[in-house]
């Protein structure tokens, strides 16, 4: 159906696609899995006419094409559902849909007409959508339909998914899955992007592999196991396993005694709503969960940037309640948020200003009001060494360092301020996996050094890896508690799709 | 009393088209993403060309002459808002300050301080039935543009919410990356609406030059550009919005006007200067009563970029 | 260092080429001689003339015309510091101007109905001015952080609100010279000998205190923005709002601090233009002060030393201006070249990519980080 020849695609310095060559078949369900910035979605970006490539072709059903624009995809029938959803949110499904080929009578629209086919589209494909209702009051997983349904009725023969799990819940993961096979039965293309490798051995039936850029195994997913795909992911033979690690029971003083914890989200619906829970010092705390289910919130909450609604506790032998983020700090809270550029650093300032930050007041940043340049310097010169981040010049912009050095520099910044209690939220999303073991093993360092840790992860696997305690969140309330000695991953699953268990804690 | 009214409408409708027409303009460019605080600037090049046009064409001719200048200072801030991603705001502004002093100098160096020498203002339409006719009568007498500023803004409605086009321009200032994976042109669109309003704004300039008065004065427009903004806010970035905001504000000027004249007294007691800071202070009330996310488009004032993830 | 002048040379550049287009524009619209001969007008008036005091003039063609520039230039680099403060903070305050406005009448009200002596009447007078310009501008702070609303636009508001209320009620009305008897004059009271800004030079220039003060200002700007706590957090909120507020700096107080120092700052502005020069509340302001402020700090790359050095230039040649006259070019073609580099500078992508060598085949639209102005360093 489709083939890629021979793509080459560079971003200024950076190969972000080295002599790419690639079959899709039609009517086949491929996953592209890789880790991040292997090339998989800059890849499906010039499938789809987003970017250019700079040498190669692409055939469709043997015929060379030029795919400037995504207009000329669409009309070689290429649809993509970005991870991102693509949709207007102040307009409705039926508008979102038909935008760009709006049915029209001497220059009006005509909306009933649109209504009619987009409602025709979702009914020929098992959709179930309202094309009168506003994109932003719809759910998650109905948006990605609304995704779908646009790409399906633009006539796409081949789906590019992208990432199209991250954000749903496995109810509405299944969901997919299910319609990805049925439009593969029906005789379409579909490719998923996607990292989680059970998914897609669940799902697809052949799995091409990249690494930095390149095309490095196809092959069929009945063939193959988790493992040996993640060897070759990430290209060693041996993936370096979560080192098995002992227990530390709780036995040191509590720094965080919760009780009924109530707050909302940024949307205003209530994302806490009764989470008691308890960090000890020299303690991993887990908090596993499906995205969206108050994980977020509860770490605002005890880093002082959200407000409370009700409940409250001891943080570190005061209240918790009216914490500020400069009470935390003062008290030793230290905080590696999930987004790190919007929370943790300032990308226009040098590297030592950001590692100013959070602690510009006391020394060594700063002497009586003046900022102290030499002490700046000095500590963040060593802090830089340290930790290994490249380069070990505190004078550049932060935005010219690599994610993984940036997100270095804020773990180096947080532990260096010797924190009681440490929030860690998606510590090592988007790392290479050299810098993810690096952070891990400074994670379990400030433990092993008696802080209490508590990492707010949506990848199970690094929280069984890393916690000695792990509380399961669904919709805002802790639906399962286990310790390190019965860590059950089946049962915690089981949980965090909101069977709820007996509530294990005081 | 009726004459009075009478009076209040017939001054209002003079009053309107040009704040009308810029409010408009501002309103098509933010609708699609773009900030526009070069209105006033875009205003002035409109009337100051179509002055300078009808010298020796006639009046309808420097009126598209205006909208032409206003469209081609609107292209200088799309080149550097839409290719250039530069600053909306500054570049706003720049447009501003140039048009200031450009349109000083030019008019010193080639006509003199007072103005451009006076042209025939727009024929004013005299309805024979309408004159007659108490209260309506001050329908009467106004230029064409005045009718088509009465019309403009249902066009303009009907435009944004019922066609094709409309649906991509609302689109493409929410979620610019939408409209572009669906093989749109994100640039194209907003270009359109860029200089779209160019045109209105140097239409609403031109009508200050031929309309309301029959000259380019030192001044014009006289922070009216600023007041169009204004009114796109008041009127929460939509077209009819817009029409009822100028439509008010508009009768705040004639009623300040009509008192100066007619009831000098009265200004003791209500000083002008509260009656024209009163558009200003409704927008901020207003503004500061729901805010402002509500209503402005999403992507308004971020520039676009295509290979950014 | 190279770093250093990367930073500089957009604005070097945008206003030589504002410069040259300025020229080319009088030459064809007059002619070349005509061009050439307003230009050199315009620099004896405003950086004095040189040639004449070679031939035997008296120092005041020197000191005179310098005074005049610095005039203007202090009036420029207070409302440029003005806007560079609340870009510091992620504000763009285009509000300058009706903050120096009411600044100017507390300045004149202060000046004319207090009895003091000069020493405690200047500062209390500029005080007042510093104090209205900053609750001017805090309206907008407040509306922003309590109720989101876009600075730009409520800036714009409070402009001619400020406008509306001080030029045609409160200067022609109550706070008239002479109100309630019928003298017919424009403009508050005379300010009090006491509070007039004295003259440096005395009859040889008009150069007064508000030079040195504003060159202080300016001074004492820079050492808050890169020396001290409270500046770094300033900068920080600007940057990066929310990294600021995760990491305990009080983001709205800082906010709200740095907004009512830019009012401060443009009505200390207003200040200087009453007691310096005019010894009362005009009609009006008489120029777009504040949109020059807008100007005068973006060509200065919001660095408050770039600002100072762009308020000189351009108070030398809006000084200058003057002189053009005699050649029949208007006053205000200074504010032209003004305008057009602040143009040049908002687009100075367009021209840095045609200067750039062309190593790399010239790719669609790529990552340009915003050319930041700010480069911050120790």
């Amino acid at each position: 159906m489709i083939s890629l020849r021979h793509i080459h695609k560079r971003f200024g310095a950076v190969t972000a696609l080295d002599d790419v060559s690639l079959d899709i078949g039609t009517g086949e369900i491929l996953a592209l899995v890789g880790e991040n910035g292997a090339g998989k979605s800059t890849l499906m970006n010039v499938l789809y006419g987003l970017y250019q490539a700079d040498s190669g072709e692409v055939l469709v059903k043997g015929q060379p094409v030029r795919l400037r624009s995504p207009r000329d995809a669409i009309a070689q029938g290429i649809g993509m559902v970005h991870q991102h959803f693509m949709l207007v949110p102040t307009l409705t499904v039926a508008e979102n849909v038909v935008l760009g080929r709006e049915p029209s009578r001497w220059g009006r629209m005509d909306m009933d007409r649109a209504c009619q086919e987009v409602a025709a589209t979702c009914e020929r494909f098992g959709f179930k959508l309202d094309p009168r209702a506003r994109v932003d009051t719809l759910s998650v997983g109905s948006q990605q339909k609304v995704e779908i349904v646009k790409a399906l009725h633009r006539g796409a023969q081949v789906l590019i998914l992208d990432e199209p799990t991250a954000v749903l819940t496995p109810q509405e993961s299944d969901d997919l899955f299910r319609v990805a096979r049925g439009l593969a039965a029906g005789g379409r293309t579909v490719v998923f992007i996607s990292h989680k490798l059970r998914e897609v051995l669940s799902v697809a039936e052949r799995v091409a592999v990249m690494r930095r850029g390149r095309l490095v195994a196809e092959v069929r997913a009945a063939n193959t196991r988790p493992e040996e795909l993640a060897a070759l992911m990430v290209g060693e033979s041996r993936v370096p396993q979560a080192e098995a690690q002992a227990y530390h029971p709780p036995g040191g003083e509590k720094l965080l005694e919760a009780k009924d914890l109530r707050a909302r989200g940024e949307d205003g619906r209530p994302a806490l709503q009764g989470v008691s829970l308890e960090v000890h010092a020299g303690e991993i705390v887990g908090i596993a969960g499906v995205d969206g289910n108050g994980q977020r919130e509860l770490a605002e909450v005890l880093t002082g940037l959200r407000t409370l609604d009700g409940g409250g506790g001891t943080l570190l032998g005061a209240p918790l309640t009216g914490l500020t983020p400069a009470e935390a700090r003062r008290r030793g809270v230290g905080h590696v948020p999930e987004d790190r550029l919007w929370r943790a650093v300032v990308k226009a300032m040098t590297v030592e200003e950001n590692v100013a930050l959070g602690r510009q007041t006391q020394a060594p940043f700063a002497r009586g009001l003046q900022v102290d340049f030499a002490g700046r310097r000095e500590r963040t010169a060593a802090l830089l060494k340290a930790y290994d981040v490249r380069p070990p010049d505190p004078e550049v912009p932060l935005q010219a360092l690599s994610g993984g050095n940036q997100q270095k520099v804020v773990v180096a910044r947080e532990l260096d301020a010797g924190p009681k209690l440490l929030v860690v939220v998606q510590p090592t999303r988007g790392l290479d996996i050299g810098a993810v073991a690096q952070v891990q093993a400074k994670l379990r360092e400030a433990r092993d050094k008696g802080a209490g840790v508590v990492l707010v992860s949506l990848d199970l696997e690094e929280v069984l890896a890393l916690a000695d305690r792990v509380y399961v969140f669904f919709e805002g309330r802790i639906t399962g508690t286990f310790t390190r000695p019965e860590f059950d991953e089946r049962e915690i699953g089981r949980r965090m799709l909101g069977t709820r268990g007996e509530v294990a804690h005081g | 009393m009726l004459e009075i009214i009478e009076a209040l409408l017939s001054s209002t409708l003079e009053y309107f088209p040009s704040l009308l027409f810029a409010a408009l303009g501002a309103t098509l460019c933010e609708r699609s993403g773009v900030v526009n605080v070069g209105v006033e600037g875009m205003m002035r090049a409109g009337a100051f060309c179509a002055a300078v046009a009808a010298i020796t064409f006639p009046t309808p001719v420097g009126v598209l002459m205006g909208m032409a200048a206003g469209a081609g200072m609107a292209a200088i801030h799309g080149y550097l808002c839409i290719r250039w991603r530069s600053d909306q705001v500054v570049s706003g502004m720049a447009i501003n300050l140039v048009a200031l002093a450009g349109g000083t100098y030019l008019l010193e160096s080639l006509y003199g301080p007072n103005g451009t020498p006076p042209i025939h203002q727009l024929t004013r339409w005299h309805l024979p039935g309408l004159s007659e006719v108490p209260l309506l009568r001050a329908f009467s007498g106004h230029s064409a543009l005045t009718w088509i500023a009465l019309v403009l803004p249902f066009v303009f409605h009907g435009l944004l919410y019922r066609t094709p086009l409309g649906l991509r321009l609302r689109a493409v200032g929410e979620k610019p990356h939408a409209v572009a994976t669906l093989g749109l042109s994100v640039t194209g669109l907003r270009w359109l609406a860029v200089l779209g309003s160019g045109m209105l704004a140097g239409l609403g300039g031109a009508t200050l030059s031929t309309a309301v008065l029959d000259r380019f004065e030192q001044h014009t427009p006289a922070g009216l550009g600023f007041m169009a903004l204004a009114a796109m806010v008041f009127g929460r970035w939509t077209p009819l919005g817009a029409f009822l905001a100028a439509l008010f504000f508009a009768t705040g000027n004639a009623l300040r006007i009509g008192l100066a004249s007619s009831a000098p007294g009265l200004l003791e007691v209500v000083p002008q200067g509260f009656l024209l800071a009163l558009p200003y202070v409704l927008t901020l009330a207003v503004l500061a009563f729901q805010g402002q996310r509500t209503h402005a488009p999403a992507a308004l004032g971020t520039p676009y970029e295509q290979e950014s993830r | 260092m190279g770093e250093r002048l990367r930073a500089v040379l957009p604005s070097v550049f945008s206003v030589l080429l504002a410069l040259a287009v300025c020229w080319v524009f009088i030459a064809l619209t007059r002619d070349a001689e005509t061009a050439t001969g307003a230009y050199l007008q315009m620099l004896r008036g405003g950086l004095g003339d040189w040639p004449q005091y070679f031939e035997g003039g008296r120092l005041a063609v020197l000191t005179r015309p310098l005074g005049e520039a610095a005039i203007k230039a202090a009036l420029l680099l207070l409302t440029g510091l003005s806007v560079t403060v609340a870009f510091k903070v992620g504000l763009f305050n285009i509000g300058a101007q009706g903050q120096m406005l009411v600044g100017a009448l507390a300045a004149a009200v202060a000046g004319a109905q207090l009895q003091l002596p000069a020493v405690l009447h200047i500062p209390v007078a500029v005080l007042a001015a510093c104090v209205a310009g900053g609750l001017w501008a805090l309206i907008a702070a407040a509306l922003k952080l309590s109720r989101g609303v876009h600075e730009v636009i409520s800036t714009i508001m409070l402009n001619w609100v400020a406008v509306s209320l001080v030029d045609n009620w409160l200067s022609v009305g109550p706070l008239r010279a002479g109100a309630g008897t019928h003298l017919s004059t424009t403009g508050t009271a005379e300010i009090a000998a006491s509070a007039q800004l004295p003259r440096l030079l005395g009859e040889m220039s008009r150069l007064h205190l508000g030079f040195p003060l504003a060159l202080a200002v300016a001074l004492a700007i820079w050492v808050w923005l890169s020396r001290l706590r409270s500046g770094f957090e300033t900068r920080a909120v600007g940057l990066g709002a929310e990294a600021a507020r995760a990491a305990g700096i009080p983001v709205v107080r800082r906010t709200a601090q740095a907004m009512g120092l830019a009012g401060a700052l443009a009505g200390m502005a207003g200040a200087v233009l009453v007691l310096g020069t005019e010894y009362r509340y005009p009609g009006g302001l008489g120029a777009p002060y504040g949109f020059d402020g807008i100007a005068i700090s973006l060509i200065g790359g919001n660095h408050p030393l770039g600002v100072a050095l762009s308020a000189l230039f351009f108070g030398a040649l809006r000084a200058g201006g003057t002189r053009m006259q005699l050649l029949g070019v208007h006053k205000s073609y200074p504010e032209l070249i003004q305008g057009l580099a602040l143009l040049f500078v908002a687009g100075r992508m367009v021209w840095l990519s045609l200067l750039r060598p062309r190593k790399v085949a010239p790719m669609a639209p790529t990552r340009q980080p915003e050319a930041s102005p700010e480069v911050p360093r120790a």
